[in-house]
């Protein structure tokens, strides 16, 4: 089938079959292979992207034709500028991240959490990200990692927007 | 030596890669013509094939091969002299189903979908299919090992006032690092490169080379990043073989990642464990002996050894003691190291026994341990390096405010809860692995370390730069770390908590070579400050060449030293043998610990939960703090999983991984994590190596279980000797 | 995976007329993408419902809610309506899975969720909901997570859903759509027992559509819970859940709704239950004696049997925090 999805703001048509799963295309057809994938059964989180910029989804769980006229934000698409998001300086400053595995999936978590509530409280982050799992680092520092985020895009509101 | 780096909390240095999503992990390479390998796997754990009925398989879109016995080409057992290995029997070796799962064929298709549908009807027809034996009650197959003895601790047991004697059972675990197994295999005229999953590379080179009949130096491992591995990824399994074995005999590269199901059935687990502890002490708590006799399940081919009694022999102080060790064998795939394997399912047992001993003595647990504390190693009968763990317990026993316990049962409650108060101690050994490694100095003032160790996740590449920084005094955003590839030096497998402690004599020497080397070059330039000078009357200090005694006055950058000779880069290298597993060390070198933690428990709801825990740490000199205290947290964390969640059952009708997913094998949440509070003591273990560093990948997770059952039973009651302490055990 | 063709239905009639065959309707995909992925379900064609406009949360002239089948678990659980009139919903739906999971799944994929039972999930083993007539495996097997009411000698699966659990409490109908017309059920009488044919979960018939579901105007001054009962903190299915819904007048329990999840094969609401709390006064002593009368026909199996007790627990906790009773 032909889709036209558009990845971190760059539209792409492509011709793909209505099984690929939409984490396989972005990171075998598109070769953004920051999104990444680590079960079969919807449960570690380390696949989630933006759909439309405002709802975090599972990519292992949706097909590649279900994205079509939809655009999707990826972990590349965070960056804008050569400046990191804060979300991502904010895991990068707290050690909110060891392996780095399920990284991307919390950055894209945590950057839709942050769009709908700039000022989440612990707990809320915590219920955010409760389909992310991490097996490395306990949890702490993401958490704090978020928080530093938060506070900084409540200083710099402008950069919560990517894509846009 | 500019002192300062070491120590420091620096953010990680591949941080920025791993945020962008550009850190390659092993299936994101990628090659030209890469096929997709999916295996098949049998369903049955106990028989063997009759037939493999491939056809209608090979019909499907975009097949490449099926390979299987008939078919995959020659492939060998490794020698025990080329490395570690769990499964050395070689994938299709045989008709023989051991374990359920056991790969007995590979679909090689043109994308990940083809061969994932084509590998769906892969039709297996098996014979003599009998019942599996995956028996939870464990008994030796043959007389257990003894481990450690001394004194008499049968004859001290009977003759003591006070004795316990209990058996403890640990499950199989699943590592389940969150990123899967993988492999992406290319040949060409130069051999295989291989892009493995891999904690060893160097290892994985010297094994999968025999198992492929081919000259180590033909073969090379690549691994830039690894999404953890906890032990899993130590050794080489099956898939790698076969994704070599395909991409050889087709001429194109094949990728394979195996599926989280799979890595349940053929890439290793924690094994099962039994453990009878008898402990027997005197009135005033002076512990008499300590026998702590273990056995654990291993594979249908491997000799898999848990060595529970890792810790104990060293731990306890008691001149009479006896720790042994036995296997069984199941139709399960080959067990394989765990975090803190032996430690930490031994400590379980040893800790569990200890509270309940304390209990029996009427003693504050606390105040049994350091009455029984060694003053040095009696099992080797040598001293410890360097040995706090009294500390550990004071202090946090002072920070936790463990004064204000009531020993009663279910007698402290808060909000509601019942509150339960346990602790446990913990250890883990320190030694090194043998080591090589470069270090170059560039004429543009960067540096580079290169060595054939991996990062999987805990911060080695950090470390490192950090160690050239420290010894150079070059910047850390001027170091660049290159590692993850057998053609660098060969360095440490990252297993045992014991990468720093290794590297570090390695980079250092290496280091220092370079240095020398830049002086020496700077006592030939003519129309330099230090033409003609003695090196031995120089230094290397912040990146410059100054005079020792600053007598002179006189410095130079090293690279301008560099530039004036027209030098790219001077280099050094260093090498450092192995102390691990050594037969009679001089000395006992082990990190210790100790964790203080409060459990809530509803019972109106069977709902329990950790509050809070604190964790007390010597593990010598720590190198980064803030990665040190993520590695405490982390096994924290993935002890309250140990304790209170994780289980892989096996079917007793088929031998099948039966939970093998991330939802019906349930980890740790971040929303069941405790409040934690970590210190380490700090306290360099210089006979180790110079710097004094041990390592922190393990010590977080020994002891958690063991605490978490004491504060269970101090609210509830109720003893669990049998993990997880799951709700049933608690109604 | 196999291959299928990919359809997308621009309205409710092209959905109906496309439903021939081996075919399967799509909304959020989180029970049969994941199904897929399993080899569990096979379909020769996907059907995608999601540019049908079946996604609208409004009230009903009665003063009840309408849910459209296509609202997604998070809008529902964050609607205004839903949050103050129907707190026990919102509660249910946030219990449930994970935020990316809930941003997916809808309200009638949901209402069809598939049961979590492990030998259902693996095609290499027995199960008579996934291929009838091949045994099931899950008896004398793992089957820790599974039914103890409504069970049969073929098939001990639990329904997992929660919302399901919380629309039962509430007595909302489930309206669909098929070639035989429109039409609603309660819920009540919406899931079939696994009886003989486990394979059938639904009154639904080949190529029906639910297309919304309605709650009855909220009932005034109740007080209502869900409580939900697992082994982690978050993220998993329910071992045992309540959702209650009781109006008491007096100290004494004039109305209640009682529906469990997490032990029985079907949303579970046994009206004995309900009958014996109304015109009792609010008490742990009478929420004990509906919780005996819930369990009396327990069927626990090898490793479920502590799912006796913990759902009496999770009852009478339900019960005591719905009427405020500690």
């Amino acid at each position: 089938m032909k889709i036209a999805v558009t990845v971190n703001g760059e539209r792409y048509e492509r011709d793909v079959e209505p099984r690929t799963l939409l984490a396989y295309f972005l990171r075998e057809d598109l070769g953004l292979t920051g999104t990444h994938v680590g079960c079969d059964s919807s449960s570690c989180g380390c696949c989630v992207v933006a759909m439309d910029g405002d709802r975090a989804v599972k990519s292992c769980t949706m097909f590649a034709v279900q994205a079509d006229g939809h655009e999707i934000t990826t972990v590349e698409g965070l960056e804008q500028g050569g400046k990191l998001h804060p979300l991502q300086q904010a895991f990068w400053d707290q050690h909110g991240l060891q392996c780095g595995y399920c990284t991307p999936g919390m950055l894209m978590t945590s950057y839709v959490l942050l769009k709908h509530q700039p000022a989440p409280n612990e707990a809320e982050i915590r219920e955010a990200i409760a389909g992310n799992l991490c097996r490395c680092t306990g949890y702490q520092n993401i958490v704090k990692a978020i928080q530093q985020a938060s506070t900084e895009l409540a200083a710099e509101p402008a950069a919560a927007a990517v894509g846009s | 030596m500019d002192p300062g780096i070491i120590g420091q909390s620096l953010a990680r240095i591949e941080g920025p890669l791993k945020v962008t999503g550009t850190a390659a992990y092993t299936s994101d390479h990628t090659k030209e013509r890469v096929a997709y390998a999916v295996p098949v796997g049998s369903t049955i754990a106990n028989g063997r094939i009759a037939a493999l009925n491939i056809s209608k398989a090979r019909e499907m879109p975009g097949i490449v091969e099926i390979y299987h016995r008939g078919n995959v080409g020659a492939l060998y057992k490794p020698s025990p002299e080329a490395g570690a290995i769990d499964e050395a029997r070689p994938p299709f070796a045989d008709d023989v189903i051991r374990y359920y799962g056991q790969y007995v064929a590979l679909v090689v298709a043109e994308t990940f979908e083809d061969a994932t549908a084509a590998a769906s009807v892969v039709d297996v027809v098996y014979a003599d299919v009998a019942a599996p034996n995956v028996e939870l009650q464990l008994v030796a197959d043959d007389e257990p090992a003894e481990v450690s003895r001394r004194g008499d601790p049968e004859a001290a047991y009977d003759a003591s006032p006070i004795k316990i004697d209990r058996t403890y059972i640990t499950p199989a675990e699943t590592h389940n690092p969150i990123e899967l197994h993988a492999s992406l295999a290319t040949y060409d005229d130069d051999g295989f490169t291989l892009y493995e999953t891999t904690q060893a590379i160097v290892n994985h080179r010297n094994v999968v080379s025999e198992i492929l009949n081919v000259p180590r130096e033909n073969v090379r491992i690549v691994m830039k990043f690894l999404g953890s591995g906890f032990g899993g990824k130590l050794w080489p399994w099956s898939h790698g073989t076969l994704a070599a074995a395909a991409a050889r005999n087709l001429g194109r590269p094949v990728k394979l990642v195996v599926t989280r199901k799979q890595m349940f059935q053929t890439v290793g687990h924690r094994a099962r464990t039994q453990q009878r502890v008898r402990m027997s002490a005197q009135r005033n708590g002076s512990l008499t002996s300590l026998r702590h006799e273990a056995v654990n399940d291993a594979g249908m081919l491997d000799e898999y050894d848990e060595n529970c009694g890792e810790a104990t022999p060293h731990f306890y102080g008691t001149s009479n003691l006896l720790v042994t060790g036995g296997q069984t064998r199941r139709n399960i795939g080959s067990p394989t190291a765990m975090r803190g394997p032996g430690a930490v399912p031994g400590l379980f047992a040893t800790e569990s026994a200890y509270d309940e001993l304390a209990i029996e003595l009427g003693l504050d647990p606390v105040q049994l341990r350091l009455q029984n504390e060694p003053t040095r190693d009696q099992s080797l009968d040598v001293p410890f390096s360097s040995r706090h763990y009294a500390e550990c317990l004071t202090v946090g026993a002072e920070k936790f405010g463990w004064s204000l316990r009531s020993p009663a049962i279910g007698s402290m409650r808060k909000d509601g809860s019942i509150l339960g108060w346990g602790m446990s101690g913990c250890s883990w050994l320190a030694a090194r692995f043998a080591a090589e490694a470069r270090v170059e100095l560039h004429a543009d003032g960067s540096a580079r370390v290169a060595i054939g160790t991996q990062d999987i996740g805990t911060g080695t590449y950090t470390v490192l730069a950090q160690l050239v920084a420290e010894t150079t005094g070059i910047p850390i955003g001027r170091i660049t770390v290159e590692l993850g590839d057998t053609r660098l030096p060969p360095g440490p497998t990252s297993g045992g908590s014991m990468v720093t402690a290794s590297v570090i004599p390695a980079v250092l020497e290496a280091a220092r070579a370079a240095m020398k080397s830049a002086i020496g070059l700077a006592t030939t330039l003519e129309r330099q400050p230090f033409k003609g000078w003695s090196p031995e009357d120089l230094n290397f200090q912040s990146g410059k060449i100054v005079a020792r005694n600053g007598a002179s006055g006189k410095q130079i950058d090293y690279h301008e030293v560099l530039q004036n000779a027209s030098v790219a880069m001077v280099s050094g290298g260093g090498k450092a043998a192995s102390t691990f597993g050594e037969e009679h060390p001089k000395r006992s070198s082990h990190s210790y610990g100790a964790h203080f933690l409060e459990i809530a428990w509803q019972p109106e709801i069977a709902r329990l939960r950790v509050n809070r825990v604190v964790t007390v740490i010597d593990a010598g000199r720590i190198v980064n703090p803030r990665a040190a205290l993520n590695q405490i947290e982390g096994a924290v964390v993935m002890g309250v999983g140990m304790a209170l969640l994780e289980e892989a059952h096996y079917d007793p009708r088929t031998g099948a991984p039966i939970n093998s997913n991330l939802a019906d094998y349930i980890v740790a949440t971040n929303a069941d994590t405790p409040r934690m509070d970590v210190t380490f003591l700090d306290y360099p273990d210089t006979k180790l190596n110079e710097l004094g560093a041990r390592g922190v990948g393990e010590i977080g997770l020994a002891g958690m279980a063991s605490a978490i059952a004491s504060a269970v039973y101090h609210a509830t009651g109720v003893r669990v000797r049998t993990l997880p302490i799951d709700i049933e055990k608690l109604l | 995976m196999n291959s299928f063709t990919f359809t997308r239905a621009r309205t409710i009639a092209d959905a109906l007329r496309s439903a021939r065959g081996d075919v399967k309707f799509l909304a959020g995909g989180t029970t049969l993408v994941d199904l897929m992925k399993l080899d569990v379900e096979r379909p020769a064609g996907i059907i995608d419902l999601n540019a049908l406009p079946l996604a609208e949360v409004r009230r009903t002239p009665d003063g009840g809610l309408h849910i459209g089948a296509l609202a997604r678990n998070s809008d529902v659980a964050h609607h205004p309506d839903v949050v103050r009139d129907y707190p026990l919903l919102s509660q249910a739906l946030l219990s449930g899975a994970s935020v990316q999971l809930r941003n997916m799944a809808s309200t009638g994929g949901n209402l069809l969720q598939r049961t979590r039972c492990v030998y259902f999930r693996d095609a290499a083993m027995a199960c008579n909901k996934r291929s009838p007539g091949s045994g099931c495996a899950a008896i004398g097997g793992f089957n820790r997570n599974l039914a103890i009411l409504g069970t049969s000698a073929h098939c001990i699966a639990t329904n997992p859903s929660d919302q399901n659990v919380a629309l039962t409490a509430l007595e909302a109908t489930v309206h669909v759509t098929g070639s035989n017309g429109e039409r609603s059920v309660p819920i009540g009488d919406f899931y079939l027992l696994p009886g003989q044919t486990p394979e059938r979960e639904t009154i639904l018939e080949p190529g029906d559509l639910v297309t919304s579901v309605t709650l009855p105007p909220p009932a005034p001054g109740a007080g209502s819970t869900y409580v939900k009962l697992r082994d982690r903190a978050s993220f998993e299915f329910a071992l045992a859940s309540a959702a209650v819904v009781v109006t008491i007048k007096g100290g004494v329990m004039q109305r209640a709704r009682v529906a469990m999840g997490g032990i029985a094969t079907k949303p579970w609401r046994n009206l004995d239950v309900e009958a014996a709390l109304e015109g009792q006064p609010a008490t742990r002593e009478r929420f004990a004696d509906a919780a005996q009368i819930l369990l009396s026909d327990a069927k626990p199996q090898s490793r479920n049997g502590f799912k006796v007790e913990l759902a009496k627990r999770c009852l009478v906790h339900a019960l005591s925090v719905a009427t405020a009773v500690t």
